[in-house]
C-alpha cells in the first residue's frame, strides 16, 4: 500500500516537473515564486490548527523538482528563507503544482489518512448514483486525478465510506453547536430550553442525511455489520455526548448514563422514521421527534414526582407510627 | 463555594480567571478558600492526544468514585453514631469529604469525564460498610476510617508518582490538588488512630478486608 502511495506521488511529481520546466522558461516563474511566498505567509497567519497534522520531519520526502536556475537563484533563495517557516506547517490544500524554484521540500506531503479522507469526501458526491459501494469510492478517486484502483486502499470498502461520512457529519454538528454556544455566551442569542435544544440538535444532524436519504438504508445496514459496529457505536456515543454537553449537562451521577441512553433511543428511532418518511420536508419525522422528546421530558418529571411522593409517604408513615406509640403509651417512661 | 459552582456551570469549558472575593467568608473555611479548592480556572491542561485524555479520564473517574464512596461511608457511620459523642467528629470529617466530592464533580463536568457506572453500587456498599462498622461501636467506625483513608492515601500517592513521572510541569495544578486531598485524607487517618481505632477486636482482619475491598473498587472504577 505504501508503494502505491509512493507511485501516486511519483506520478504527480513528474507531472509537476513537466509544468515546472515550462514555467522556468519564462520570467513569470519569479512572479510565481513570489506569489507562493505570500500564499504561505497568509497560511502562516491563519493556520493554527494544523499542529497535530505536521508529520515528523523524518518522514519528509524531498522532492528536488527543479534545480534553481542561475538567474533567479538569489531571489528564490531569499524567498525560500522568508517562507521557510511555512514549510513547517501543513498546507491545507495539498500542493499539486511544482513551480518551486528554490528546491525547498514540498509541503504537499500528506499522510495516508488525509489522502483517504480526501478520496472519501470526493466519493460522497457519487453516492446517489452508485450507492454506498466501492464504485463510488473509485469514482471519487478518479475526480482527484488518482486511478480507480486506489479504491483498493480501503480494506473495509463501503464501510469506510459510511463511517467517514458519519464522522464528518458529527464534526460539522459539533462545530455548529460550539458556534451557537459562543453566540449565547456573547449574549447575541437566547439560551434554548433543554427540550428545544435537543430537538434542534437532532434535527440539524438528521438534515445532513437528506441528500443521501434514498441510499441511507443501505448505509445503516453497513453500519450494523459486526466488524463496523464498534466504530459506529463510538461515533454514536460521541454524537450523543456532544449534544448533551452543549445542552448544558454537567451531571456526574447515573443521570449521565440515563440521559445519553434516552437521547440515543430518540436519535435512532427518529432516523428510522426518517428513512421511510415521504412527507414534504420530512414534517412527520420532526413531529415524531417532538413527541419522543416530550415523552422523555415527561418521564423525567414523573420520576421526580414519584421520588418526592415516596419521600412524603415515608414521612407520613413515620409520623403515624410516632402518633400510635404516643396513643398506646409505649413512649411513656415508667 | 456556591458561586464557584455557578460560575463553572455557566461558563462551561471557558477558562475563567478572576480573584475570589473573600470578604464575607466565615473564618472557618478561609483555609479552604486559599487552597486549590476555590480556584476557578480549570485544573487540567487541555489534552494533547487521545492517550492523555484517556489516562486523565481514568484517573479522575476513580478519584471521583473514591470521594463518592467515602461520602457514603461517612453517611452510614453518621446514621448509626450521629447522636453519640463521636457524632461531631465524624460530621467534621464528612464535611471535608463533601468538599472534595464537590470539587471532583466540578472537574468532571468541566472536562467531560464520564463518571463510573458503578456509582449506585458504591453508594449502597459504602453506606453498608459505614453503618456495619459503626455498629461495632466508635472504635469500629474509627477502624473503618483508618483502613479506607490509608487505601485512598496510597492511591493518591501512586497517582502523584505517575503524574510526576509523566510531566510534573504540565500537571502542576492537578498535582497540587491531589496532594492537598491526600494530606486531608492522611489527617483523617491520623484522627482515626488517635481515637482508638486499633482497640476494636479483630482490627487487623477488618483492616485487611476493607483495604482489599477498596483496591478492588479502585481497579474496577478505573476501567468501567
Amino acid at each position: 500500500m505504501a508503494a502505491l502511495i509512493r507511485s501516486l506521488r511519483a506520478v504527480r511529481s513528474l507531472r509537476g516537473l513537466g509544468s515546472a520546466v515550462v514555467a522556468t522558461t519564462c520570467p513569470a516563474s519569479l512572479y510565481g515564486g513570489l506569489r507562493r511566498g505570500f500564499h504561505r505567509a497568509a497560511l502562516l497567519a491563519s493556520d493554527s490548527k494544523s499542529d497535530q497534522t505536521v508529520p515528523p520531519p523524518s518522514h519528509h520526502e524531498h522532492y528536488q523538482a527543479q534545480e534553481p536556475r542561475q538567474g533567479s537563484s538569489t531571489f528564490s533563495t531569499e524567498q525560500a528563507s522568508a517562507s521557510d517557516p511555512g514549510t513547517q506547517h501543513e498546507d491545507p490544500w495539498p500542493n499539486t503544482s511544482y513551480q518551486d524554484q528554490s528546491g525547498e521540500q514540498a509541503e504537499d506531503y500528506e499522510t495516508e489518512d488525509q489522502l483517504q479522507a480526501r478520496i472519501l469526501t470526493a466519493a460522497l458526491e457519487f453516492v446517489p448514483q452508485h450507492g454506498w459501494t466501492v464504485e463510488a469510492i473509485a469514482a471519487g478517486a478518479e475526480t482527484l486525478g488518482l486511478s480507480a484502483a486506489s479504491a483498493g486502499m480501503f480494506d473495509n470498502g463501503a464501510g469506510d465510506l459510511v463511517l467517514h461520512f458519519v464522522g464528518q457529519c458529527n464534526v460539522q454538528l459539533t462545530e455548529i453547536l460550539a458556534e451557537e454556544h459562543n453566540q449565547v455566551q456573547l449574549g447575541q442569542a437566547e439560551k434554548k430550553k433543554t427540550a428545544d435544544f435537543l430537538r434542534h440538535a437532532v434535527e440539524t444532524r438528521l438534515r445532513m442525511l437528506v441528500p443521501y436519504i434514498d441510499t441511507w438504508p443501505q448505509a445503516m445496514s453497513l453500519l450494523l455489520l459486526p466488524h463496523n459496529i464498534p466504530e459506529s457505536l463510538k461515533h454514536l456515543s460521541t454524537l450523543v455526548d456532544d449534544i448533551w454537553y452543549y445542552a448544558g449537562d454537567r451531571s456526574t451521577d447515573m443521570s449521565w448514563y440515563t440521559r445519553r441512553a434516552a437521547l440515543t433511543g430518540i436519535y435512532n428511532t427518529t432516523e428510522l422514521v426518517m428513512v421511510q418518511d415521504s412527507s414534504p420536508d420530512f414534517e412527520e419525522t420532526w413531529v415524531f421527534l417532538d413527541n419522543r422528546i416530550r415523552d422523555v421530558v415527561n418521564m423525567a418529571n414523573t420520576a421526580k414526582q414519584v421520588q418526592a411522593t415516596g419521600e412524603a409517604v415515608v414521612q407520613g408513615l413515620m409520623g403515624a407510627a410516632v402518633t400510635l406509640k404516643n396513643i398506646t403509651g409505649v413512649n411513656q417512661r415508667r | 463555594m456556591q458561586r464557584a459552582t455557578d460560575c463553572v456551570l455557566k461558563h462551561g469549558f471557558v477558562r475563567v480567571l478572576y480573584s475570589i472575593n473573600t470578604r464575607n467568608v466565615p473564618a472557618a473555611i478561609n483555609r479552604v478558600n486559599s487552597s486549590m479548592l476555590c480556584r476557578k480556572y480549570t485544573v487540567l491542561p487541555p489534552p494533547r492526544d487521545k492517550e492523555e485524555k484517556a489516562m486523565l479520564d481514568s484517573m479522575l473517574r476513580v478519584d471521583h468514585a473514591g470521594e463518592y464512596g467515602a461520602n457514603c461511608i461517612y453517611a452510614g457511620q453518621m446514621a448509626v453514631l450521629g447522636r453519640t459523642q463521636s457524632g461531631p467528629l465524624i460530621q467534621n470529617m464528612w464535611d471535608q469529604e463533601k468538599i472534595h466530592l464537590q470539587k471532583f464533580n466540578e472537574i468532571l463536568g468541566e472536562n467531560r469525564v464520564r463518571p463510573t457506572v458503578m456509582l449506585p453500587l458504591w453508594n449502597i456498599a459504602g453506606f453498608l460498610l459505614g453503618a456495619s462498622t459503626a455498629l461495632l461501636g466508635k472504635e469500629g467506625a474509627m477502624a473503618c476510617t483508618v483502613a479506607v483513608e490509608e487505601s485512598i492515601s496510597e492511591h493518591y500517592n501512586s497517582q502523584i508518582r505517575a503524574l510526576m513521572e509523566e510531566d510534573p510541569d504540565r500537571y502542576t495544578e492537578l498535582l497540587q490538588l491531589i496532594k492537598e486531598f491526600r494530606d486531608d485524607e492522611m489527617e483523617h487517618h491520623d484522627t482515626g488512630l488517635e481515637h482508638d481505632a486499633e482497640s476494636v477486636p479483630g482490627y487487623m482482619i477488618l483492616k485487611t478486608l476493607i483495604q482489599a475491598g477498596c483496591k478492588a473498587a479502585i481497579y474496577i472504577s478505573q476501567r468501567i
